[in-house]
C-alpha cells in the first residue's frame, strides 16, 4: 500500500479529512441559554390565540343574535301545560312549559342522547325521552335519569303584552 | 474566563414563570374570566423580550 495520504501537503483526493465531528452535539452554556430564550418565544406565541379568543368573548362576537319569535299567547297555555314550537330554525323543535303563573321554561327538545323528542310529563313533573327512558329536570334541563349525560339547551324567553317570545339559546357548555 | 451561571438561573426562572402564567391563562379562559386571560397572555408576551435581554447581557459580559 502507498502512504499517499501521509505526505505533507497530501493529495486532496478525499473530501472528509477536514470534517471534525468531536463535540458536535455538546450543549454548552450559550446554547442552553438560546434554547431557553426560544422556549420563552414559543410560550409567547402560543398565548396569542388564547388572548384573541378571550378578546372575542369580551367584545361579544361569540354571542349569536337570534330574531325574537312569538311562541304562544299567555291565555292559550294553562299553568302546568306545555306547547311545542320551533326555534331558532324551523327544524329545531323545542318545548315551552308553564311551571307557574309567571314562570316559563323552554328547551330544545331533542334528547341529548340520540335526539329523540322529549315530552313533558305533567303528572310526574319531569321531561321524558321515551326512546330510552331518559329524564330531565324541568327547572334546569339537567339530565336526571337514563342514558343522556348533557343538559337540554335552554331557550331564553321574554313575556311581553301577554305573549311569550323566544329571544335566544343558551350557549352550549360541555 | 470564569463564566457566570446567573443568567442561566434567571432564564430558568423566566421559563418557570412562563409555565405558571400559561396554565393560569388557560384555566382562567375556561372559568370565563376573560380579562385575567388577556392579562396572563400579555405577561407571557412580556416575558419573551425579558428572556432575550437576559441572554444578551449574559453572553456579552461573560463570554
Amino acid at each position: 500500500m502507498t502512504d499517499k495520504n501521509n505526505k505533507i501537503p497530501f493529495d486532496e483526493d478525499n473530501y472528509t479529512h477536514n470534517i471534525n465531528r468531536n463535540n458536535e452535539r455538546k450543549l454548552d452554556r450559550r446554547g442552553f441559554m438560546k434554547t431557553l430564550v426560544g422556549a420563552a418565544g414559543v410560550f409567547a406565541v402560543s398565548s396569542l390565540p388564547w388572548g384573541a379568543v378571550a378578546a372575542k368573548e369580551l367584545v361579544g362576537l361569540g354571542d349569536k343574535k337570534y330574531p325574537k319569535q312569538k311562541i304562544v299567547d299567555v291565555k292559550a297555555i294553562p299553568v302546568g301545560d306545555a306547547v311545542d314550537f320551533h326555534f331558532p330554525g324551523e327544524h329545531d323543535s323545542a318545548i315551552l312549559i308553564r311551571l307557574s303563573e309567571n314562570k316559563y321554561v323552554a328547551y330544545q327538545n331533542a334528547c341529548t342522547h340520540l335526539r329523540c323528542p322529549v315530552f313533558w310529563q305533567k303528572e310526574e313533573g319531569d321531561l321524558l325521552c321515551p326512546c330510552h327512558h331518559g329524564k330531565f329536570d324541568v327547572e334546569t334541563g339537567a339530565p336526571t335519569a337514563g342514558p343522556p349525560r348533557r343538559p337540554l339547551p335552554e331557550i331564553y324567553l321574554k313575556v311581553e303584552n301577554d305573549t311569550v317570545y323566544a329571544v335566544g339559546v343558551k350557549r352550549y357548555e360541555a | 474566563m470564569k463564566r457566570s451561571y446567573l443568567p442561566v438561573a434567571l432564564l430558568l426562572a423566566v421559563l418557570m414563570l412562563n409555565i405558571i402564567v400559561t396554565q393560569y391563562m388557560v384555566h382562567q379562559y375556561f372559568y370565563q374570566n376573560y380579562v385575567s386571560t388577556i392579562v396572563a397572555g400579555i405577561m407571557n408576551l412580556i416575558l419573551f423580550p425579558l428572556a432575550f435581554l437576559i441572554y444578551k447581557k449574559g453572553v456579552n459580559v461573560n463570554d
